[in-house]
């Protein structure tokens, strides 16, 4: 559905990324790991033309993007969800206010629809009846779920998630990860999990890319990650600096 | 010295560039997207009702120093019941505009810049565009359209609290004959200095809703950037409000001579 070509992009003469290729399958889910700032949030972000790459381009469902103008990328953006690392709630809203936001912009105005919609969405992160919160009053799991929430409120065919987990405790995390898990099941959502949270990885990927050092450094089942012998792929699953005390 | 006037001026330049930009892209927003009235009016609300008390505090004493002034020194000539118009005309063409939008850019225009700078470093833009909604038609153009529709509505107060402290001033405190007053401050104001009141608050508007949306919306480096864009928001818009004023005073004296 989504398809990534030798994307590369530089922060101020810094590259990023290089060269960077990935194809997320329909109904699947991939799960994209790496190091913290090794640019796993900048691909998301290209993905839905946040970001203008400096070369290689993105294809959603076989439509080049990437040259796209603000305006023409709606139709794009509204198929797919993003959950932000930082969650980037409205603070000027409400948590109901938040979730209908997607909604009202999807052009539903039957309030009663619109109230079972956010109120659905809100069990399903467990925060049911956290309507009235105002987003600074949540600690920061609770923001991550509103979040989330607010990603799968207006039932996108294709969900982003920007490390789902992280943050949270054991428990939310193992429920976050069934969540997952579900939406790609039953509504055949394709999802890209964002994450170094092995336990997610394993949980929902069917397939896995590593980002290393600015390129796709593995790519293929979470069989073929298991049977990795490559140092840099145990390291990181086993969670090794190479440091000693 | 060279170098450094050069690189101003090139700075300078390119800042236009970039004001242009935004102001061209908020045009075309009106007309490409469906503007949105509920939060045009929640901004008029927050942009002119609120700064309404400021604006005529400002007005009044504005007014009331100025015919003070005015009056010590004319009736040394036996013109103080000129003070009226002198004080009408002067709040009109120069100071109520100039004021008003001098205090608008510190109340208003540093809170957009800082709103806007706040929701661009927290992604709270970026989850807008997320969402397929334009932050030019969400954030930029109902500001914008709340400071055009206000700014001439408040210049017009500051004006109106000016002339009637003015009068108090003059005719109540320093006896000055009020016939006469207000027979001058009829004769020697027009409808024109009115129209330059609010041209010159409206062009003024404009300038405060590009500099305070643009410094918010180029707002980078978290918390650091966020205090930066309010202070940069303020200093150059009010500099551009008193620069701009000079040329509005020179090319409004040629729509409106002010021969009569
Ligand atoms: N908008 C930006 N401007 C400049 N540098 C950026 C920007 N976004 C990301 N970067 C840089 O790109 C690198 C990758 O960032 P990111 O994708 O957020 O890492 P992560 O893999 O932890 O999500 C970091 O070094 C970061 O500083
Ligand atoms: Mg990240």
């Amino acid at each position: 559905m989504i398809e990534v070509r030798q994307l590369s992009k530089s922060f101020g003469g810094r590259p990023v990324l290089r060269e960077v290729n990935l194809t997320m399958e329909e109904g699947k889910t991939l799960v994209v790991l790496g190091r913290s700032g090794c640019g796993k949030s900048v691909v998301l972000k290209h993905l839905i033309g946040l970001l203008k790459p400096d070369a290689g381009c993105v294809l959603v469902d076989g439509e080049d993007i990437t040259g796209l103008p603000e305006r023409k990328l709606t139709a794009v953006r509204r198929k797919i969800g993003m959950l932000f690392q930082s969650a980037a709630l409205f603070d000027s809203m409400s948590v109901e206010r938040n979730l209908a936001f997607p909604l009202r912009e999807l052009g539903m105005t039957d309030e009663r629809e619109i109230d079972a919609r956010v109120a659905e969405a809100l069990d399903m992160v467990g925060l049911g009846g956290e309507q009235m919160k105002m987003p600074a009053d949540l600690s920061g799991g609770m923001r991550k779920r509103v979040g989330l929430a607010r990603t799968i409120v207006g039932r996108p065919r294709c969900v982003l998630y920007d490390e789902p987990t992280t943050g949270l405790d054991p428990i939310t995390t193992d429920s976050i990860n069934h969540m997952i898990r579900r939406l790609q099941r039953k509504l055949r959502v394709t999802s890209i999990v964002v994450t170094h949270d092995m336990k997610t990885a394993f949980h929902c990927a069917d397939r896995v890319a590593l980002l290393h050092e600015g390129r796709v450094h593995f790519d293929g089942t979470v069989e073929e990650l298991r049977a990795s012998k490559d140092p840099v792929m145990t390291d990181f699953i086993e969670g090794r600096s190479g440091e000693t005390d | 010295m060279i170098t450094a006037l050069g690189r101003t001026t090139m700075e300078s330049v390119q800042y236009l560039g970039q004001l242009g930009l935004l102001t061209w892209e908020t045009v075309k927003a009106m007309f490409v997207a469906p503007i949105r009235w509920r939060l045009v009016l929640q901004q008029i609300i927050e942009v002119g009702s609120r700064s309404q008390v400021v604006v005529a505090v400002t007005g009044v004493f504005t007014g009331a120093v100025f015919a003070a002034q005015i009056y010590f020194q004319f009736q040394r000539f036996g013109m103080g019941t000129a003070v009226g118009s002198v004080t009408a005309l002067a709040l009109f063409r120069e100071l109520g505009p100039t004021l008003t939008a001098l205090m608008v850019s510190g109340r208003v225009g540093a809170a957009i810049a800082a709103e806007i700078g706040t929701m661009k470093v927290t992604e709270q833009v970026d989850a807008l565009r997320s969402m397929g909604v334009h932050p030019i038609d969400y954030l930029v153009v109902p500001r914008s359209v709340a400071l055009i529709v206000s700014m001439p509505l408040l210049v017009a107060e500051a004006c109106a609290f000016g002339i009637i402290a003015s009068y108090v001033i003059a005719v109540q405190m320093l006896g000055v004959a009020e016939a006469p007053y207000l027979r001058y401050l009829n004769n020697y104001t027009h409808p024109s200095d009115v129209a330059i009141a609010l041209i010159k608050g409206f062009v003024f508007a404009v300038i405060i809703a590009c500099v305070a949306c643009h410094e918010g919306m180029e707002t980078a480096n978290g918390a650091a950037g966020v205090r930066r864009a309010p202070t940069r928001a303020v200093v150059i818009s009010s500099l551009s409000i008193l620069g701009m004023n000079l040329v509005l005073t020179f090319a409004l004296n040629i729509v409106f001579p002010s021969s009569r």
